[in-house]
Parts: C-alpha cells; structure tokens; sequence
C-alpha cells in the first residue's frame, strides 16, 4: 500500500493527444497512428490507460473498428496464416 | 446530395488489364447513377491484416464520390458481385454535400502543391505480427500496472 501512495506522487496526469495536437486528426485508413492505440494483441487500449478524453476514445474507437473492417488492423493475432 | 467514400481492396493478383477494368467499371457505376467521382486514388498493394479469401496481400484504392443513398446501394451490390473485389468499406463523409464549395476546396488545395499520395510502408506490418503471438497478457506490462493502479485509487477514496 506505502509503495502504491509513493508511486501515486509520481503519476503524470495523462493527456489527450488529440485535445494537444489539434492537427492530429482520427482516421480509420490511417493505421499507423491507429496502431499506437492498439496493443500487441490488437485490442483496444482502454482510456485509462492511452489519456485519451471521452470524445476523441469514443471517435477512435470507431476508426479503430473500422480500420479492421477493411484488413488495416487486426481482429485478433491468432488469424494470421 | 451526399459525399461519400469507398475504400475497396481488389485480388492483388490480377493483371494491371483487369484492375483498370475494375477501376472505370465503378467510376461507371458512380456516373450512371447520378453521382459524381471526386477523387480516385490507387493506394497500392499492401499487405493484410488478415486473410481474405485466402489473399494475404490486396491492392487498396480508395474513391470519393458524391451522390444519393440508391447509388452506393447499387456501387456495393455490384462490388459484392465482383469477384475481384475482396472487400470494401463505405463510410458518409458529409450529409449536405455542395459541389460549389469543393470545387473552391480543390483548387485551394491544388495551389497548395500536390501532396504525395499516403505510402505504405510494409515492414511496420511483419513487425507486429511477429511481436504479439507470444504474448499472453493483453497489454504491455507497464501499461496493466500503471491503469490498475489508477483505478484502485479511486475506490479508496
């Protein structure tokens, strides 16, 4: 518990990349910057986590879904041949 | 009048012949059916994220085009005839769509200098697939911590 409070001190309060970088836009064909939002395992990377505000999580999401629709990202590791 | 775009991926191992047969076949589609073909730009091949129809590489090209709901009915009813086309996503760009002031768009964007169409790049692809078979926790580790964390916090409050 001690070590959890100290650590709690150093915790940098996460941003919004894209409330930051108003040029960085959401685009589900743009699956380079769609892929820093994914993990290894191609599932989405909750807000907690990314700093994202519920907005932009909300419109990722959808590109997110989007982009593997049309084979930009994957469902899943395991479908690969 | 709508704004629309298309972004199909076409069986990579055709002849050049038939995907420009496969190319004017639906800016033909489009024009027929009251639309009007805003921009057609090839993407490439490019490797999948998955198989399709046993394809692990497609040929991606993304077209905008403006027009009513009954033209994209009838472009994707004749796309999932196509059996050169693997698969395609349609997604509505604008809802009132006013030709005057795209006109106005594209010839500002045009005085701005041709940009290059977006590369692919195809390594960026292998990597991942390689990395992520392993790994049996869903997030990076530090990442699990750190979230945890934060919601553990809260409770306590």
């Amino acid at each position: 518990m001690v070590v959890r409070r100290k650590r709690r001190t150093f915790a940098r309060r996460k941003i919004c990349r894209f409330c930051v970088d108003s040029d960085l836009s959401i685009d589900y064909k743009d699956s380079k910057t769609l892929r820093y939002f994914v993990t290894e395992r191609g599932k989405i990377v909750p807000r907690r986590i990314s700093g994202n505000c519920a907005k932009h999580q909300r419109v990722l999401t959808l590109a997110i879904k989007r982009a593997r629709q049309i084979a930009l990202l994957p469902f899943t590791t395991v479908h690969t041949l | 009048m709508r704004k629309y775009e298309t972004f199909f991926i076409v069986d990579p191992d055709l002849p050049d012949e038939t995907n420009s047969v496969v190319d004017t076949k639906v800016q033909a589609i489009v024009t027929s059916n009251g639309g009007e073909v805003l921009a057609y730009t090839p993407w490439g091949k490019r490797k999948l994220a998955y198989p399709i129809r046993k394809h692990t590489r497609g040929l991606y090209v993304l077209i905008e085009y403006s027009g009513g709901a009954d033209m994209v009915a009838e472009l994707e009813r004749n796309l999932r005839i196509d059996e050169r086309v693997l698969k395609f996503i349609t997604v509505k760009l604008e809802d009132r769509f006013d030709p005057e002031k795209e006109r106005e768009r594209r010839a500002a964007a045009a005085a701005a200098a041709a940009a290059p169409a977006p590369a692919f790049d195809e390594e960026e692809e292998g990597k991942a697939s390689e990395s992520g078979v392993e790994d049996d926790e869903a997030m990076p580790e530090d990442f699990e911590e750190e979230g945890f964390e934060g919601s553990k916090e809260e409770e306590e409050e």
